[in-house]
């Protein structure tokens, strides 16, 4: 279990987004976007299977749940599964820069999978884990996500967040 | 080990190089990492290591793998060579004391504390790589891949990571019997006989991705994987989290990341170490490899005895708690809120609030004075009975059973018994048995919570 100050700074991501994230996959990836631009909540994250991911912010989402600063909602897919929808009724922060609040809503309501895509070439950059070009390693490691046309989605997703003005600039990616 | 290793059945290619795998280094080093960590001190048989789980884990793969070319058309061998090897080197990353190092990593930053990354890259370079290169230029790549979980999903992959994978098959039937416990038992041949592949559907989120095969249960079996979820659901009281175990663990990661702290100061001197011993030069050079595998069990065992006599209070006092099995003390919370409150409010989203106030005030009262041994130590975790779901949940993360109409059912749905598991949670604290200030503000502070329970 996270402690309070945690699981605030994970509502504070989903209240700068405007109250409202669809997806756990979608909450995650964002978050990773926020960090590396130098706008995040101070959570590490590691490479799993599904691209960036921290049990950090896994753990204080769970809390903020616990604790009644936010909701978790979970709602069946129509392909047979399941998916999180987190809320909060949080009033904004006039503190919060304005780029943070920018990709937070410009990832909000991105495609998962394209944001999934996305965050992924972004890791493996700034990790150095891939010899070659970064999306042509992420298509490697994620050929079904990155098929029908996701992978240029992703680019193009990626390519929008990064023309905003940022404390540490978001890297080209090729 | 020639039963493992069979080179009368199968592929005789793969199954030379895999032989030849088991000779390296990194294999090696797992005779010296037992796959319990600390499980002997309450269960004086668990000590078989990692190799011994490893090998396991093959053969049962390929019992698995079995299944696979009986239900998969065409059957590519060599998607099933990649998972065969990923199945026999997929723990090679694991550290001394396994997931208690993974902690101290994670407390310090140590990023090859983490067993995947060092699994991942032992495989891709380095020994192991150079005999998988026989088999392809890219094997050992394709290797890495699945161990790691990158690359296309499978009924391949699935062998190595999948609720009905030969890890866990494996280590579930090994650790019981080496605990020497009774329950927890599982049917595991009628769980193979009645082992199937069919497709089922995946997304992320809220967006589909198609379907992709995995193992799912004919509607015989279906007793069968309600024991085996259960079994694991009982192994965590009583084996991976014995609240002895834990406390031994929380004591050396304590231990440990007070060593790599001395170490990372500048004062080695006062850790009884030499400059020249492995755990020494890992904490000077934590993201070398050659210096993440020099460690293992022994070495920290070995360690024990020296650091028992270091300048530094809190690492002897540490040491010395561990090499003489002189726990702290446990207080277990949710325990206490089943005694106040009933065992239904156990589970309850007020016992999760009342465990993360009690851990706040634990921690703003026993805020570490420096140089001498922490007063309380708490130990929270959460587990559900089927594998970790981290984000989007779908059928691939449940059991799947195939009705006699021919439809797929979450075991859920079949089992009440199952439907009714809620995930175990703990919330312990623990504390010097001889410090009863500590014992008696622990206690104070929990009573005092419990008391405030809302409605």
């Amino acid at each position: 279990m996270a402690t309070v100050e945690e699981a605030r700074r994970a509502a504070a991501i989903i209240r700068d987004a405007g109250g409202r994230v669809v997806g756990r996959t979608r909450l995650q990836k964002m978050a990773f976007i926020l960090e590396a631009a130098g706008l995040g909540s101070g959570f590490p994250f590691k490479y799993k299977h599904y691209g960036p991911y921290s049990e950090e912010l896994s753990n204080a989402s769970r809390t903020a749940a616990i604790l009644g600063l936010l909701n978790e909602t979970e709602l069946p897919a129509s392909w047979g599964g399941l998916f999180s929808t987190f809320e909060v009724n949080m009033p904004p922060d006039p503190n919060i820069p304005e780029s943070r609040r920018r990709i937070a809503q410009e990832t909000v309501s991105s495609d998962a999978i394209a944001l999934e895509l996305a965050a992924t070439a972004l890791f493996l950059f700034l990790a150095r884990l891939t010899p070659s070009d970064p999306w042509s390693e992420t298509k490697r490691r994620k050929p079904e996500k990155a098929a029908n046309g996701r992978l240029d989605q992703a680019r193009v997703l990626y390519e929008r967040i990064r023309q905003i003005q940022t404390p540490i600039p978001l890297p080209p990616l090729g | 080990m020639h039963d493992i290793i069979d080179f009368n059945v199968g592929d005789v290619h793969l199954e030379r190089v895999l032989w030849r795998v088991i000779q390296t280094r990194p294999f090696q080093r797992l005779r010296r990492v037992k796959q319990l960590g600390f499980s002997d001190f309450v269960y004086p048989g668990a000590t078989h290591s990692r190799l011994l789980h490893s090998l396991g884990v093959f053969h049962t793969a390929r019992i698995l793998m079995d299944v696979v070319r009986k239900y998969t058309h065409p059957f590519e061998s060599a998607k099933a060579d990649q998972a065969l090897a990923a199945a026999l080197v997929h723990d090679v990353g694991h550290g001394p004391f396994s997931h208690a190092f993974e902690d101290v990593g994670r407390r310090l930053g140590l990023k090859l504390a983490d067993h995947e990354l060092v699994s991942e890259t032992l495989i891709r370079n380095g020994e192991i790589s150079a005999e998988f290169k026989e088999l392809g230029s890219g094997f050992a790549d394709d290797v890495a891949d699945i161990v790691s979980g990158n690359g296309s999903s499978s009924v391949y992959s699935a062998v190595v990571s999948s609720q009905f994978d030969a890890d866990r098959l494996d280590y579930m039937r090994r650790d019981r019997m080496m605990a020497g416990t009774e329950h927890s038992g599982i049917d595991f041949e009628w769980l193979i006989q009645n082992l199937e592949v069919a497709d089922v559907a995946y997304g992320v989120d809220e967006t589909s991705l198609g379907q992709v095969q995995t193992f799912v249960l004919g509607p015989k079996a279906i007793f069968a994987a309600e024991a085996y979820v259960l079994g694991l659901f009982q192994l965590y009281p009583t084996v991976y989290f014995h609240k002895a175990t834990r406390g031994a663990e929380k004591l050396y990661v304590e231990l440990l990341a007070r060593a790599v702290t001395l170490v990372r100061d500048g004062s080695t001197k006062m850790t009884g170490l030499a400059a020249s011993h492995p755990l020494v030069k890992f904490a000077k050079d934590p993201e070398n490899i050659d210096c993440a595998i020099a460690l293992d069990d022994t070495v920290v065992w070995g360690a024990l005895s020296l650091m028992a006599d270091a300048k530094d209070e809190c690492l002897a006092t540490l040491a010395k708690r561990l090499r003489d099995r002189k726990l702290y003390k446990c207080i277990d919370v949710r325990t206490c809120i089943a005694h106040e409150k009933g065992d239904a409010a156990v589970g309850s989203p007020e016992a999760d609030r009342v465990c993360a106030d009690i851990r706040d005030e634990i921690a703003a009262w026993s805020d570490p004075q420096t140089g001498s041994a922490p007063r309380a130590l708490v130990d929270q975790q959460t587990r559900s009975p089927y594998k970790k779901i981290t984000e989007t949940k779908g059928p691939l993360d449940q059991i799947n059973i195939r009705t006699d109409g021919g439809h797929l059912v979450d075991l859920a749905q079949r089992s009440k018994v199952v439907a009714e598991l809620q995930a175990y949670k703990l919330f312990r604290v623990y504390h010097d048995g001889d410090d009863f200030e500590a014992k008696s503000k622990i206690k104070q502070i929990v009573d005092a919570r419990i008391t405030k329970w809302q409605q």
